[in-house]
């Protein structure tokens, strides 16, 4: 390297490093430190760490079912986004390779999805009448479908970038459909799944309307409904809803950050096939 | 084959197509989902009342969506296409800094919301300790000048490491073999970047481009916990919900009017968009793709 090009590089690394600390770690931080705070310490002195106690942590578990409810948010994320991912690919293998007539005004309709709003009211109507309201099955499935679309789009894709002659050399191998999707296309289009997958996680994760209006038992709610009603019935007490923050994040974030450095290393060596 | 195909062309049609045709009948209706109350047909009085000033917020929602999708569109794709670059890497800087950077999508837009209002408490908060060190009092979240502001930066804050995500992918999508031939060739690094990193993201790019200008457009629980849509932040996306679920004249014909017109106007907006960026992927990738 050309010295003239390194330092300006190791300033500019040095300081996206500190945009990075401070736009994105420091407000979480702050919700870190002050569920350890009394809540007196924090009333009198709001940007100090205080003397650490514990005692936040047992009102906001005493307070919500916080448990239950990140358990439920997780199965109903995890599953209704791996159902969308796994519907998605079932619909891009035929269109991407053109295998059925209306190839184009079906895909159109799919992506049409990206900008279909949740519609609930139409939607709780829908649930009631099939028996999936108020139920933790129902619930994934009425969330599977705001995923797909995204999930065709990717795959379409990324299916057309995998040469012809592998399906037909599968083909002639005698590899049934489904088998050939599993050992060839799914590895071949992880990128894609991957990414289908986290979108199709969080609108599950983030929808704040749909447990307000597709479920009734307080046993069924995500963290989502549960922590915002916690706020409401608790709402100037920061420190109690800092450890309740605490508790629902931190085995998210741990789970993230295991994961995502195996995803970006499976991403690597997945991609690399011609 | 087939069956899966019509599995999924069904599970979408149930559960994405019908709803929101039955939205859109519904816009016609003055539905109110009150037991008491009786349901016509009203032609296109929801319309109408929404495009003149019969009923508020219209006008001053599309001044707040377009501000609002620009701001967010732009912002994030930059910030995060910075970050990108900076984090790809195999090292353990790298690695931590994703962590970091993906942290906001892992704790869910309630838990962002919540953290940023205690962050902008107008009286216990820490910015309001430090910006009182400059004079500035504000109520924040609670004022007309600082909430659109804050709300942009909250929801770029939440969702630029999904856009990040999307964009490393890209980087490492692309074959090393094309680096080191160009390193053969002598090539220097903006050369490199202007004439391979950039063409060669354009896939990452259009879909980046297209989810974050979906999201903003459409976006409500963000807001929702941030401001209600109160002090100038109530979009169309808001507008939707607080017409049909959080106003005292909740009246749910008329918030499926606004949905229907926001799906329409996402269309309009979002079906360009995607053209133009796919003409931009094909042109810059060459004609074979």
């Amino acid at each position: 390297m050309r010295p003239g090009f390194a330092r300006p590089r190791l300033v500019s690394g040095i300081a996206i490093g500190l945009l990075i600390a401070i736009l994105f770690l420091l407000p979480v931080l702050y919700a870190v430190m002050i569920a350890f705070e009394t809540p007196r310490h924090f009333l009198l002195s709001p940007m100090t760490p205080g003397h650490p106690v514990l005692g936040n942590f047992r009102q906001a578990w005493d307070g919500a079912d916080l448990g239950l409810e990140l358990v439920n948010t997780v199965i109903y994320s995890v599953s209704a986004a791996f159902v969308a991912v796994l519907l998605g690919l079932l619909i891009a293998f035929p269109i991407a390779r053109r295998l059925i007539r209306g190839t184009s005004p079906l895909y159109a309709l799919l992506l049409v999805g990206l900008f279909l709003p949740f519609s609930v009211i139409p939607l709780f109507a829908e649930a009631r009448d099939m028996g999936l309201y108020n139920d933790r099955i129902g619930y994934i499935i009425l969330h599977v479908e705001p995923g797909m679309p995204l999930a065709v789009l990717l795959l379409v894709a990324f299916i057309s970038a995998i040469p012809m002659e592998l399906d037909e050399a599968a083909w002639m191998e005698g590899a049934g459909y489904l088998d050939y999707l599993r050992r060839v296309v799914i590895p071949l289009t992880r990128p894609a799944l991957l990414i289908a997958f986290l979108y199709a996680m969080l609108g599950v994760w983030n929808d704040i309307i749909g447990p307000v209006a597709l479920l009734a038992d307080s046993s069924l709610f995500p963290v989502t409904r549960g922590i915002f009603n916690f706020w409401g019935s608790n709402s100037s007490a920061w420190t109690h809803l800092g450890a309740a923050i605490v508790i629902v994040s931190l085995p998210v974030v741990v789970l993230f950050a295991a994961s995502q450095r195996q995803l970006i290393r499976a991403r690597f060596t997945g991609s690399v096939k011609g | 084959m087939w069956l899966g195909l019509a599995l999924g062309v069904a599970v979408y049609a149930l559960f994405g197509l019908a709803p929101a045709a039955v939205q859109a009948l519904i816009s016609f209706t003055n539905y109110t989902a009150l037991p008491w109350a009786s349901t016509n047909f009203v032609g296109w009085a929801n319309y109408t009342a929404m495009f003149t000033t019969q009923r508020p917020g219209f006008v001053q929602g599309v001044t707040a969506t377009i501000v609002f999708v620009l701001a967010v569109t732009i912002g994030q794709n930059l910030i995060a296409l910075l970050l990108a670059h900076r984090l790809q890497g195999e090292g353990r800087w790298a690695a931590a800094g994703r962590v970091v950077v993906f942290m906001p999508i892992a704790l869910g837009a309630t838990i962002v919301g919540l953290i940023w209002i205690l962050i902008f408490d107008p009286e216990g908060g820490p910015a309001n300790s430090f910006f009182s060190n400059f004079g500035i009092h504000s109520s924040f979240f609670g004022s007309s000048t600082w909430a659109m502001p804050l709300v942009i930066l909250v929801q770029i804050w939440q969702n630029a490491g999904f856009s990040t995500l999307v964009f490393i992918s890209g980087l490492r999508a692309i074959d090393p073999q094309i680096y080191e031939a160009a390193d053969i060739d002598g090539i220097g690094s903006w050369q490199r970047l202007r004439r391979i990193t950039w063409p060669l993201l354009a896939p990452s790019v259009t879909v980046n481009l297209l989810l974050a200008l979906v999201g903003s457009f459409t976006l409500y629980n963000t807001i929702y916990v941030l401001t209600e849509g109160l002090f100038g932040t109530q979009t169309l996306g808001m507008l939707a919900f607080n017409a049909a679920f959080n106003s005292e004249s909740a009246n749910i014909g008329y918030g499926a009017a606004v949905t229907t017109t926001l799906f329409v106007a996402t269309l309009v907006v979002a079906i360009p968009a995607m053209l133009l960026l796919r003409w931009r992927e094909r042109r810059l990738l060459g004609v074979n793709r």
